[in-house]
């Protein structure tokens, strides 16, 4: 009687297939997807574009600013750019619907600008990129990190070295 | 229900698939054989099923980045598809060669030797996408007939 139960268990459990095309699809977490970019918190150390196998990233300085481009029709989804994203400027959605007609082929682009700005010391013209402060000690107060912020990258530097430190 | 004319329209006309591998590594072959066999993504849902000969296909599904070898082969079986037939680009390869942009012995993007309709990046492709792509493609081959 073992197929009987094998029925009445399939029964139960109603078919495997998944719904999706006329229903949602099961998505995992941690699913390696679609690339997203945030220029707000992005160094503009240009790893990603160094450790990109399939050259999907490119930064080109523009008079704004430098602009930051990942073509999903050439990205792999390997995940070099968000290991070596020092801070998780650049990460992996799980978002895997990416099918699109050839007219939208070049559309099929994450973009980012990394606006200049003028540095509020010296008032030369820099990139307003997040300040490479992970290792400083101690930890920066918010004001500090926006007064580091509105510098070029000289006077980060000599804002750092001037910065007074509690005994 | 709006589906069920759908369905209809679906069952009188289903498109048949016929894959093309111009150069892939198999790992978006091995994506598209799970679309269609394994009861889990089940593409016959959609009305489509995989055949053996081009001239009986509808739909074309291409995956690799058209190595200068079997681009004649290619060339050649994709004319012996008959009209009206809607292409496919499974993976980033077909579309803009991926990894292997710029490479001599690769002739990709694909689309200026065919005509393509629907692109679906990855590498590979998740079966769902496929799905969602090839869905695409019947609402273009319905248009087309």
């Amino acid at each position: 009687m073992n197929f009987l139960t094998i029925f009445a268990r399939n029964l139960k459990q109603g078919p495997q297939t998944e719904a999706f095309p006329f229903g949602p699809a099961f998505t995992p977490e941690r699913l390696r997807g679609r690339i997203e970019f945030k220029a707000e918190t992005c160094e503009g150390c240009r790893i990603c574009e160094r450790v990109c196998p399939a050259n999907a990233i490119r930064f080109a300085k523009t008079p704004d600013g430098m602009t930051f481009d990942c073509w999903h029709n050439t990205c792999v989804f390997c995940g070099n750019c968000e290991f070596y994203c020092p801070t998780d400027a650049i990460h992996q959605t799980n978002d895997w619907n990416l099918a699109h007609a050839n007219a939208d082929k070049f559309e099929m682009v994450e973009h980012g600008l990394i606006a200049n700005q003028t540095c509020v010391e010296c008032g030369a013209t820099a990139l307003n990129t997040a300040p490479m402060v992970k290792n400083a000690k101690p930890p920066l107060s918010s004001e500090e990190y926006s007064e580091v912020r509105a510098r070029c990258p000289k006077c980060r530097a000599k804002y750092l070295k001037n910065r007074k430190v509690p005994a | 229900m709006g589906l069920i004319p759908d369905f209809k329209k679906i069952a009188t006309r289903s498109p048949w698939l016929y894959r093309i591998n111009a150069g892939s590594c198999n790992g978006c072959d091995v994506e598209m054989a799970v679309t269609a066999l394994i009861p889990r993504y089940d593409v016959e849902r959609l009305g489509c099923q995989y055949c053996g000969s081009p001239k009986h296909a509808d739909i074309v599904l291409i995956s690799g980045p058209l190595t200068v070898r079997v681009k004649d082969a290619v060339l050649r079986l994709y004319e012996e598809i008959p009209e009206p037939k809607v292409t496919v680009a499974v993976g980033v390869c077909p579309i803009s060669g991926g990894i292997f942009r710029e490479s001599y012995a690769v002739l990709a993007p694909i689309d200026q030797y065919i005509p393509i309709d629907v692109n679906v990046p990855g590498c590979p492709p998740r079966p769902q996408a496929i799905i969602a792509g090839v869905a695409k493609a019947i609402e273009i081959w319905r248009e087309r007939l």
